[in-house]
């Protein structure tokens, strides 16, 4: 396959951008819909990319790629949803300060854990040895794939989440954000409601996590940070917390914006793009989220699509 | 009996600034019941600005603390004025503020690196004398700092629980509407309230700049274990806040001589006091309410 048209950065670029929509996705189900602030992101996808990663590197499997790759994927997915479980018992019956401190804490426990288990991360000198699942060629075309087989399960992500939203469980979910002590006087289980949450978007998160992990190679704690958590809250904010398409167009204009069309395509110096535009990217998108929120806190796309069905029903 | 002591006397020393930022990110919270991450990034700046007033001016530390505290608090009376108090007028919910908040970290955080440059900056200061305490040995602004704390500490417990503008600070907290009929202006006492904070968080960041670095993430990484401290000492008020904050302290400083690894006490010490608070909200929701 001749790639030569393509920019290797911008395939990069746009990985990023696909992965950062599913994680946007996912976090719409929990604070768009059940109204759970969830600002240990990381902490899931992160789990994800390094059980993958050890599962991979540090294990003798019997058999060969593809099924490594799959067996390695699924344990990552398992970890992940694992800890979307423990973390949803512990945040389910808490309110906002302790989602917060709760997911905090867990995203904390993760990068700590990762950079003092050395023996199997690699601590904070990181950890290789990751490959593609298949070898069609060059590097470029084997990334080129790898965005291609991200794409489509970030599109699998979206049609579950429009799905859920036209479902009688996303009915719940939308009850528990809306007023949860209500919802469970009408004898809804919204403990159980939650904790499923988690556990289902936990996984995809660990999931996309090992995607990236592939991606890239190279296990390195400091993709632990608070950027991934960033960049997914910004996005969904912007486009539209309570909108199944607000996380995709959100991630579009932020991070599209940046890793696509300012690190690909504007003539800046070379210099800029290691220090200057990631920390400007980083300040924006901070500035992004007070703006959005003071002046339009619905986003872009505005109220949830039922509300306004409600509205012409109603009247009101 | 050496590790209990050595945990004393190296935990009070090194993580009493810790308790110092616990206490305004309490009052804070006390005050609008909000969670103001941006708060990490007041700390941060504290340490910012002691480094620039030491290394622009040539100040020795002890003359930095005024400027780094003042400018601190200042930034964050301007971010209750700028953001927080015209997201309150337009009715913005908590969990968006608390976003709001997460925002304003952020965006300090990264702009501060574009007035004080990228790279992690140092305090320009002779090397300290050591101090035997306990047979521990303990740098001699290590000791300085925490009497400079704990005079602190006892002067805002003094402002706070006896003054009647505490008084003031207070009962806005608890009802607004009527502190406003009693003729306290909440504008005033919402300002004073966000310099105290600012300062408080300000000489926490110098403090704690002068004994590592100054860089960006200081903040942020003390910011998880003041959350933890306030939403566990809170039920004890201020007092609580204290007491807690000197127990992590120790806490912290015991587990790191035991395992070696300061990362591991970080852990374990997140995990103890997460669990505390489980347990305080399950004993809560049996009692019939909800609470973090």
């Amino acid at each position: 396959m001749n790639l030569d048209w393509l920019d290797a950065f911008l395939v990069f670029g746009l990985f990023e951008v696909v992965m950062v929509i599913g994680l946007a996705l996912l976090l719409h189900l929990q604070l768009g819909l059940a109204r759970i602030a969830n600002f240990g992101v990381v902490g899931f996808w992160g789990l994800g990319m390094y059980a993958f990663g050890v599962s991979y590197v540090r294990v003798d499997w019997p058999f060969g790629e593809p099924w490594q790759f799959l067996v390695c994927a699924l344990i990552a997915t398992g970890v992940a949803a694992l800890a979307g479980l423990l973390v949803g018992w512990y945040v389910a019956d808490l309110d906002t300060d302790g989602v917060l401190v709760g997911t905090l804490g867990f995203a904390t426990a993760v990068a700590i854990l990762a950079t003092t288990q050395q023996e199997l991360t690699g601590g904070a000198l990181g950890m290789g040895g990751l490959g593609f699942p298949y070898d069609i060629g060059t590097v470029k075309a084997n990334e080129f794939l790898w965005l291609v087989i991200t794409t489509l399960l970030v599109a699998a992500i979206l049609f579950f989440v429009w799905r859920v939203h036209r479902s009688p469980y996303g009915r719940l979910l939308i009850a528990v954000g809306a007023n949860e002590p209500l919802a469970r006087s009408l004898g809804k289980s919204t403990f159980r409601a939650k904790i499923g949450l988690f556990v289902v978007t936990s996984a995809a998160m660990g999931l996309l996590g090992a995607m990236f992990g592939v991606m890239v190679r190279f296990l390195d704690v400091l993709n632990l940070g608070v950027d991934i958590t960033l960049a997914a809250i910004v996005g969904l904010v912007l486009g539209g917390t309570a909108r199944v398409w607000g996380a995709v167009i959100g991630v579009v204009l932020t991070v599209g914006l940046f890793d696509i069309v300012v690190q690909v395509y504007l003539p800046l110096p070379r210099e800029w793009h290691t220090q200057a535009i990631p920390v400007l990217r980083e300040a924006l998108f901070g500035l992004a989220l007070i703006v959005v929120l003071l002046f339009r806190p619905l986003g872009v796309l505005g109220k949830m699509r039922r509300d306004r069905l409600m509205k012409k029903v109603h009247g009101r | 009996m050496d590790l209990v002591v050595q945990a004393v006397v190296i935990g009070l020393t090194e993580n009493a600034p810790l308790v110092l930022a616990a206490i305004g990110f309490y009052l804070l919270y006390r005050l609008t019941g909000l969670i103001n991450v941006a708060y990490a990034e007041t700390v941060t700046l504290g340490a910012y600005f002691g480094m620039w007033a030491n290394t622009t001016f040539g100040l020795d530390f002890y003359a930095v603390l005024l400027p780094a505290g003042v400018l601190a608090g200042l930034v964050s009376v301007a971010t209750y004025l700028l953001v927080f108090r015209p997201a309150k007028r337009r009715n913005v919910g908590m969990l968006e503020l608390i976003i709001i908040s997460f925002g304003l970290s952020i965006f300090l955080r990264h702009a501060l690196q574009f007035v004080f440059g990228y790279p992690v900056r140092f305090f320009d200061v002779p090397p300290p004398d050591t101090i035997m305490v306990l047979g521990v040995g303990v740098a001699s602004f290590r000791l300085l700092a925490l009497a400079s704390v704990a005079i602190l500490a006892l002067l805002l417990y003094w402002f706070i629980q006896r003054s009647s503008f505490g008084l003031k600070i207070r009962a806005l907290a608890s009802d607004e509407s009527l502190a406003q009929a009693s003729g306290i202006r909440p504008l005033a006492v919402a300002v004073l309230i966000w310099f105290i904070a600012g300062l408080a968080g300000g000489l926490a960041g110098a403090f704690f700049g002068v004994g590592s670095s100054v860089a960006p993430l200081l903040g942020w990484r003390l910011f998880l274990p003041i959350l933890l401290i306030v939403l566990v000492g809170r039920a004890w008020g201020l007092g609580g806040v204290i007491t807690v904050g000197v127990a992590t302290g120790v806490a912290l400083a015991g587990a790191t001589l035991q395992f070696g690894q300061g990362l591991y006490a970080q852990l374990l010490l997140i995990l103890i006091l997460l669990a505390i608070l489980k347990i305080r909200a399950r004993r809560l929701a049996a009692a019939g309410g909800v609470a973090a």
